[in-house]
């Protein structure tokens, strides 16, 4: 397989951009914030007028702007949505390809209840029943950084995000995967699978969620997931993750469809997939189902362990999760460098595939492999080359990884243009 | 439906035929029932999970469109000939799914514990809340409990697409096994829309379906099995949502009648 990406836009923490921004992970000062107990990394605004209660939808739109400008009428009417595309052309609607010949695929994440009665009163009440340090929890400024978003709708129609967005770029094949954690990067590799194989000459692939709102939060607290100080992926003292919240699209078409006007960010290699079988909450803890997908990627990429120049871990900072990974790393790949973007752009749930692997275009070519954001003292007791500041560098392969509730992982392997 | 056939495939291995060997049927009408219709909104009569080797343990955290659709993961793999012998790295699980919401009803007791107020909501309510709340309301649950009950760890996916969904699973599930990504696949759907909230929107129904498909053999037809890309699915089965596809493809195997349902097409069956 050989998939060629030749526009990305992502919305997150890290910035809205029509390319890969590099700063999320070449400076650990990021834009990732650290409000009321637990760390959030809010994306920038992200209204849409077809998504009044879908933040998720919006953060969706959000992304899709930077490639493809919206039917005049069809959006919200702010300006400065539409832009340019990443390979540096002005961006307009997909009007050199036939519709029934594009797809969309778009990754998302679950639908909270959000009962009215209860997102005004109940936030403010969590952490002191749950004794995590109430002297640390600054209500003020979660309740402030809360109160602006609508919560998400009691019965998400995650398919009406895909259909919407898929009506806007005239595409007939649409998907919408649920993967949890993993669930944009198997809508990408689903995407680069029909293109490969010909059901589709485009393929717009991603994904996006949100969980900042109050109940998401809950879902995550009472789960014991959150780290109640910020996201340390790697770190000897990490302690959960960074909720964070984000959307990206990618634009894939086979290598013989490319005109002398389409810039390759990157080529899509290989990936693969596998399911733990062994708890939905819980990742197998020695990472047996994470290994298995990067076996496959590999397999798929007809490449060998060594020709792996970087990993961008799923990397959330539990501290099960990264120890899973990185011994699944090693002994698939050996003594790779690892590093995990989330301490800055947070754990964009459903996104993070998406998010991640467009953040890792920036890599190509800029003589760094990144570092992890957030990240102080490296966990000795953990096996794998986790790079804590950002290294010099040539990355010609990189294999991303996306594992989620359930079990499901999703590994990708990108080559340099 | 379907817009591309298989034998368009362009990879580098050419695609293998594919043959359905086992089929599940849960649906208004009954479990497994032939020759009824199924355009009958409401429940599945009489269904219970642990009959279908459902853990009593993991009941509480699944919904009931979960646990249909784990009971027919495995109805339908008692009929498959021989599926242990596939290595479970190349056993795929394909499955169409709605979102689910298990929250107001895990949410009661602690609602009822704050009588109104949020500070016994916390000091009181709180602690009451499953921790496992938030893992009921994934959708992707059929596929994370039932790879973990049949010991399935190869390719796999799940759609959230309405009644897409498991027109979407199966595709992918014929794909997968055409392009060798895996020896054996189980692909359906599983919904259930019986509860109060969604009946305000008129007669609902639930189902779950599951196929198990296996590799033909030479001289087999390739089946017809591209993307969809129409959600018009008509197929008559009451709002059965993420099952509707799979519950025809199921009804009319088991009838012996070629299926052709919303456009989802292939005439042949092993």
């Amino acid at each position: 397989m050989r998939i060629a990406i030749t526009a990305a836009a992502v919305t997150c923490a890290a910035g809205r951009s029509l390319v890969p921004p590099d700063r999320c992970w070449a400076r650990p000062d990021a834009d990732a914030q650290v409000l009321g107990i637990y760390g959030v990394a809010r994306a920038e605004a992200a209204d849409d007028a077809r998504f009044p209660d879908d933040r998720k939808g919006a953060l969706a739109a959000s992304a899709l702007a930077g490639l493809v400008p919206s039917a005049p009428g069809e959006r919200d009417g702010r300006s400065g949505r539409a832009g340019r595309r990443a390979g540096g052309q002005d961006s307009g609607q997909d009007s050199g390809h036939d519709s029934a010949r594009v797809g969309i695929f778009l990754g998302t994440g679950l639908s909270s209840l959000t009962p009215d009665e209860l997102q005004a009163d109940l936030y403010p009440h969590i952490e002191r029943e749950l004794g995590v340090g109430s002297a640390r929890f600054d209500r003020d400024a979660m309740s402030r950084d809360l109160a602006s978003d609508r919560p998400s709708p009691r019965r998400h129609q995650p398919e009406r995000v895909t259909e919407v967005l898929g009506a806007q770029i005239g595409a007939s094949v649409r998907e919408t995967s649920f993967s949890a954690c993993a669930a944009a990067a198997q809508s990408i590799l689903q995407a680069a699978r029909a293109v490969h194989r010909g059901d589709v000459d485009v393929a717009y692939a991603g994904g996006h969620d949100s969980m900042l709102h109050p109940i998401g939060y809950l879902s995550f607290v009472v789960l014991g997931a959150l780290s109640p100080t910020v996201g340390r992926p790697f770190d000897r003292h990490r302690d959960g993750f960074m909720i964070g919240e984000g959307a990206a699209i990618l634009r894939l078409q086979r290598e013989q469809d490319l005109s002398r006007d389409d810039r390759v960010l990157a080529w899509i290699v290989g990936g693969g997939t596998s399911v733990d079988a062994y708890n939905v909450t819980h990742p197998h803890p020695e990472g047996l189902g994470a290994g298995l997908a990067m076996r496959r990627a590999l397999r798929d990429a007809q490449l060998d362990p060594g020709d792996i120049d970087y990993v961008n871990a799923h990397g959330t900072g539990t501290p099960v999760g990264d120890r899973a990974e990185c011994l699944a790393v090693h002994q698939v790949l050996g003594d790779v460098p690892v590093s995990s973007f989330k301490g800055a752009v947070g754990h964009t749930i459903a996104a993070a595939g998406a998010v991640e692997l467009a953040l890792c275009l920036g890599i190509f070519g800029s003589g760094l492999l990144p570092g992890t954001p957030g990240l102080e003292e490296i966990d000795p007791e953990l096996p794998a080359r986790v790079l804590r500041a950002p290294i010099p560098g040539r990355a010609r392969h990189i294999l991303s990884n996306s594992f989620g509730f359930g079990g499901q992982n999703c590994a990708l392997i990108l080559a340099a243009p | 439906m379907f817009t591309s056939p298989i034998s368009d495939y362009s990879g580098p291995m050419s695609p293998r035929p594919v043959r359905i060997v086992a089929v599940s049927l849960f649906c208004p009408a009954g479990i497994g029932v032939m020759g009824l219709g199924t355009a009958v909104p409401g429940p599945v009569p009489g269904f219970d999970p642990i009959a279908f080797g459902v853990a009593r343990k993991h009941i509480k955290t699944m919904t009931r469109a979960v646990q249909l659709g784990v009971a027919a993961v495995a109805a339908a793999l008692v009929d498959a000939p021989d599926w242990q012998r596939v290595a479970p790295e190349r056993r795929g699980l394909f499955v169409g799914a709605s979102p689910q919401s298990g929250d107001a009803e895990d949410l009661a007791s602690a609602l009822a514990a704050a009588e109104g107020d949020p500070g016994k909501f916390a000091r009181d309510g709180v602690p009451l809340i499953p921790p496992l709340w938030l893992v009921k309301g994934l959708s992707n649950n059929v596929l994370g409990y039932a790879s973990a009950q049949h010991d399935f760890r190869g390719d796999n996916g799940n759609w959230c697409d309405g009644a897409l969904g498991g027109a979407n699973a199966l595709a992918q599930a014929v794909h997968a096994v055409a392009e060798r990504r895996v020896d054996l696949a189980v692909a359906g759907g599983a919904d259930s829309l019986v509860g109060a909230e969604s009946l305000i929107g008129g007669p609902c129904g639930e189902g779950a379906a599951f196929v198990v498909l296996m590799a033909g053999e030479r001289g087999d037809p390739l089946a017809t099995a591209g993307l969809p890309s129409d959600a018009g699915i008509e197929a008559g089965f009451g709002e059965m949502g993420a099952a509707a596809v799979p519950v025809a493809w199921a009804r009319a195997w088991l009838a012996r009648d070629p299926v052709d349902v919303g456009g989802v097409s292939g005439r042949r069956w092993s």
